[in-house]
């Protein structure tokens, strides 16, 4: 080896290149994604506010917004990705969760780049807008939109800004008819940020988890003074309000039972972490203090 | 009664008194009543009493605070309360359906949830949840009501399989059509789980870990005839069921219906199981940990096992529920999880000793 | 006092019909205090009999009636009153104590919620007293050899203070020690307490040592019965066995023994 040192070093350096061309691509700013395919619906509703929306070519099960998607073709979800169509389609960029780590191995095989997404918060938000602007070569609309987001949140934080914060249930998941199975944000993820930037407290913030299970008799203990509900889909009804007040009638010591302080909020503006986060947010802090909006 | 053996001999009554007797079932009966039954008094009195949250026995039964007001009487009345009902009732409820599928499966290790009741009712709460049903009937909603429907259909089948060739079930055949039925009501169950979105999902996996927080007396209404019913069968049962696990052939020539007494303790366990587990989701090993120490505390005969269990049971499940809601709070572990984590242990150490 | 009188009988299923008999037209008388053995070779017919005359099974023809009365149409419980089976193996499924599967015998006598009281565990006393077996009373079943598992099978059945006592194959699964000790008890049981009983055996000899009527038995028909003596020759063994036998009385034995010689076509 030490004999033909200018084969050795040409064969480092091949391996060098070899070694960092995978990991360049991804990163690479590329003015050449004509046809992009996403299993994410926050970021399918990012590509389209940056004006990458006519490049979108497949959204996942679950996108419904902007009304553009209804009529793409879909191609699965999180847990049932249809790899089988999305490499019919050709793409030259596939975005999936971070966890796809198996449609992530397929398509590096067939060569597609991928552009790998972990939810991460509100400030996830403006840390993925950035990447995929990157990504699909518009920085500086994504920068746009960032400062969008960033400044209609500020906005809301104002004002509501000096009033009091009241103790807030968060509720994203229950039995329609009782009080059983009740999910409640904790003190992570980016419903609990949402409503503090709203004007709210969570009274399961000291809870480190995303999604806590309280018991009724914790919710009692917590006694807080309003209680969010916030559901994905459906359109609400009086009825649907009657029947809410009427299953949280049962913990009638409960300060927001008792002051009538129970609000639905449907839409999945409230729980897809993309550009309508202010949508979210505002709903929320309507919810919480309706003084400020008048 | 005039018989050759009886006119021949008068009892040796005489002979008696060099060895012990076995205590004779009443003694042991009594006992074993007043001794569980106990248990069962004290651990429904003291559980409403601890909690996640402190709460203040005086204020708890203070009139002069209008219930609607008062945090710790409806902490007490409410939350706890309810569950420690619901608990007492289905643990006795699945531990005496586990005696008696025992029983009629003649193996000390059959579950409530061996013939596929379980399954049928989990596949009708995951089939409503997915579909979003609404409809209800009386105290009853919707995912209840589902689960009993998905739980009769189960037992209806099992049955009907059990009982083609004659009157008289085939324990055989029971086995095998209650086991198909599990696997395949467990495959319809992951498929259901599948196409679910992710809320449905959610309610899906929290209604399958079992949950006794009812939040109101409403399910357990709902249930109580079911169970009633089933233990007002179960109390035709048990001396039946000694002769039976002895042999069918054996038990016919005693005077037992064996057709009869299969039946109805099919029909009877299927009932227990299915309203205990519309009320509360499949909660496991109950219906085997509790029969088996009873069995080590009061001996193998039905007569005896058979009261001491639900009381047992009763005891059992609410102690487990008490933990489950105390030991991570505010975080709460599915009582499920709690009775497997009791039950896996206790059955490898039955393992040990018996090896 | 138990007759049986043309009996026939095939295995038949809901919607299916016999389509042969096992049995077919057998008559057999059992008189009091009497011990009448049942004997063919294998599929003859004798446990399907023996379980006809218990009322476990339904005769398609003929009637069985004790003491004047048929079993057609009473309870299973009243019939069990009055006649006991012990089986040939009892595997129970629990592990019940010898005085729990004894006093199983004195389930047709108490009303469906009654239990046991001291008239019962004296009478289960004095069964296990007279099949020598009170000193296992507190012992597990499951832990007794094979010939006291017997003796308690048939202390319960005696528990059930039954007119007739029905044996099926009584010593197949003994040992030799066993099945010697089995006789005894059996003919003890017989002669000094006047049990009545029918026992359906293929042991030749225990059949000769033991019974004083024997009912022999082929394809289902009643091919010879009478007293031992009369009925047990040479040439019913061939017709029953295709075998050439010799039967002659066995002087320290003290009773009719046979040896099998040779097959016959």
């Amino acid at each position: 080896m030490v004999a033909r040192p200018k084969r050795l070093i040409a064969v480092l350096a091949a391996m060098a290149v070899l070694w960092a061309a995978p990991r360049a691509a991804t990163q690479q700013r590329s003015t050449s994604v004509t046809r992009i395919v996403s299993l994410v619906p926050a970021l399918t509703e990012m590509l389209f506010a940056i004006g990458a929306g006519p490049q979108v070519v497949a959204v996942s099960s679950y996108d419904e917004f902007p009304p553009e998607v209804k009529s793409l073709p879909r191609v699965g979800a999180l847990l049932d990705p249809d790899m089988e169509r999305i490499l019919a389609l050709r793409p030259d960029l596939v975005i999936s969760y971070g966890s796809q780590t198996d449609v992530q191995a397929q398509l590096a095989r067939a060569k597609i780049r991928v552009f790998s997404y972990r939810h991460a918060g509100l400030t996830g938000v403006f840390t993925t807008l950035t990447e995929l602007g990157a990504a699909v070569g518009r920085p500086a609309e994504s920068e746009r939109l960032a400062r969008e987001i960033r400044s209609g949140l500020d906005g809301l934080q104002a004002r509501v800004r000096g009033r009091p914060k009241p103790r807030t249930l968060l509720v994203f998941e229950r039995d329609p008819a009782s009080l059983r199975g009740i999910y409640v944000s904790g003190g992570l993820g980016f419903l609990h940020e949402m409503l503090g930037i709203a004007g709210g407290v969570n009274v399961f913030a000291d809870v480190a988890r995303e999604s806590v299970q309280p018991s009724i008799e914790t919710i009692l203990a917590r006694a807080p003074e309003v209680i969010l509900e916030v559901r994905a889909v459906g359109l609400l009804g009086p009825s649907d309000v009657a029947q809410a007040k009427r299953v949280w009638g049962t913990v009638s010591s409960v300060p927001a039972v008792q002051h009538g302080r129970i609000a639905i909020l449907s839409g999945d503006h409230l729980v897809v972490p993309g550009p309508r986060v202010v949508q979210g947010t505002e709903a929320f802090a309507r919810a919480l203090h309706p003084d400020a909006f008048k | 009664m005039s018989h050759s053996l009886a006119a021949a001999k008068t009892p040796a009554a005489g002979d008696a008194g060099t060895r012990a007797m076995p205590s004779p079932i009443r003694t042991r009966l009594l006992k074993s009543i007043v001794g569980f039954g106990l248990l069962a008094i004290v651990t429904c009195l003291v559980a409403p009493l601890i909690g996640s949250s402190p709460i203040s026995l005086a204020r708890v039964f203070d009139r002069s605070v209008p219930f609607s007001q008062n945090v710790d009487a409806q902490i007490f009345f409410v939350a706890r309360m309810p569950r420690v009902v619901a608990g007492a009732l289905v643990g006795a409820a699945l531990a005496t359906a586990g005696v008696v599928f025992q029983a009629l499966l003649r193996n000390a290790l059959a579950t409530p949830f061996t013939l596929g009741v379980s399954a049928g009712a989990s596949l009708g709460a995951m089939l409503a949840i997915v579909v979003g049903a609404t409809v209800s009937a009386g105290p009853l909603s919707a995912v209840p009501l589902a689960s009993l429907a998905g739980a009769g259909l189960a037992a209806a089948i099992v049955y009907r399989l059990a009982t083609m060739q004659d009157r008289a079930m085939s324990t055989t055949v029971l086995l095998l059509a209650g086991v198909t039925l599990n696997s395949f009501f467990s495959a319809l169950i992951i498929f259901v789980q599948y196409i679910a979105d992710f809320a449905q999902l959610y309610r899906a996996m929290r209604w399958i870990m079992g949950d006794l927080d009812v939040g109101s007396f409403d399910p357990i209404v709902a249930a109580l005839p079911m169970i009633l019913i089933a233990f007002a069968l179960f109390a035709w049962l048990p001396s039946s069921l000694n002769l039976l696990s002895v042999g069918a052939d054996a038990a016919s020539a005693r005077g037992v219906d064996v057709g009869r007494t299969q039946r109805l303790a099919f029909v009877s366990a299927s009932l227990a199981t299915a309203a205990g587990v519309s009320l509360a989701g499949p909660i496991g090993f109950i219906g085997i940990v509790v029969p088996h120490l009873v069995r080590l505390i009061v001996g193998v005969d039905h007569r005896v096992v058979l009261p001491a269990s639900a009381l047992f049971g009763a005891s059992f499940l609410v102690v487990c529920d008490l933990a489950a809601r105390t030991l991570l709070a505010p975080l709460e572990i599915p009582v499920g999880v709690v009775t497997a984590m009791l039950g896996g242990p206790f059955f490898l150490w039955l393992l040990v000793r018996k090896g | 006092m138990l007759l049986a009188s043309e009996l026939s009988y095939g295995y038949a299923s809901a919607g299916h019909p016999a389509r042969s008999f096992m049995l077919d037209s057998v008559s057999l008388s059992v008189e009091r205090g009497s011990l009448t053995g049942l004997l063919g070779p294998n599929g003859c017919g004798k446990t399907t009999l023996l379980k006809l005359l218990s009322g476990v099974l339904q005769p398609q023809r003929g009637v069985v009636s004790l003491n004047g009365a048929s079993l057609a149409g009473r309870s299973r419980r009243d019939i069990a009153r009055h006649l006991a089976v012990v089986p040939q193996e009892t595997h129970p499924a629990f592990d019940y104590t010898v005085m729990e599967m004894v006093l199983m015998g004195r389930h047709p006598h108490l009303g469906p919620f009654e239990l046991e009281g001291p008239s019962d565990l004296a009478l289960a006393h004095d069964a296990l007293s007279a099949t020598g077996t009170e000193h296992l009373a507190t012992r597990a079943y499951m832990t007794l050899s094979g010939g006291e598992k017997q003796r308690v099978v048939i202390a319960s059945a005696l528990t059930q203070s039954p007119d007739v006592l029905l044996l099926d194959e009584p010593t197949a699964s003994l040992d030799l020690g066993y099945q010697l000790e089995m006789a005894t008890l059996l003919r003890r049981l017989n002669l000094e307490r006047g049990v009545t009983m029918v026992l359906a055996t293929h042991d030749l000899n225990l059949a000769a040592s033991l019974c004083d009527r024997l009912v022999l038995m082929r394809n289902g028909r009643v091919v010879a019965q009478g007293p031992t003596r009369e009925v047990l020759t040479a040439a019913t063994i061939r017709r029953i066995y295709d075998v050439d036998a010799d039967v002659s009385f066995h002087a320290p034995a003290g009773h009719i023994t046979v040896t099998p010689l040779r097959r016959v076509q």
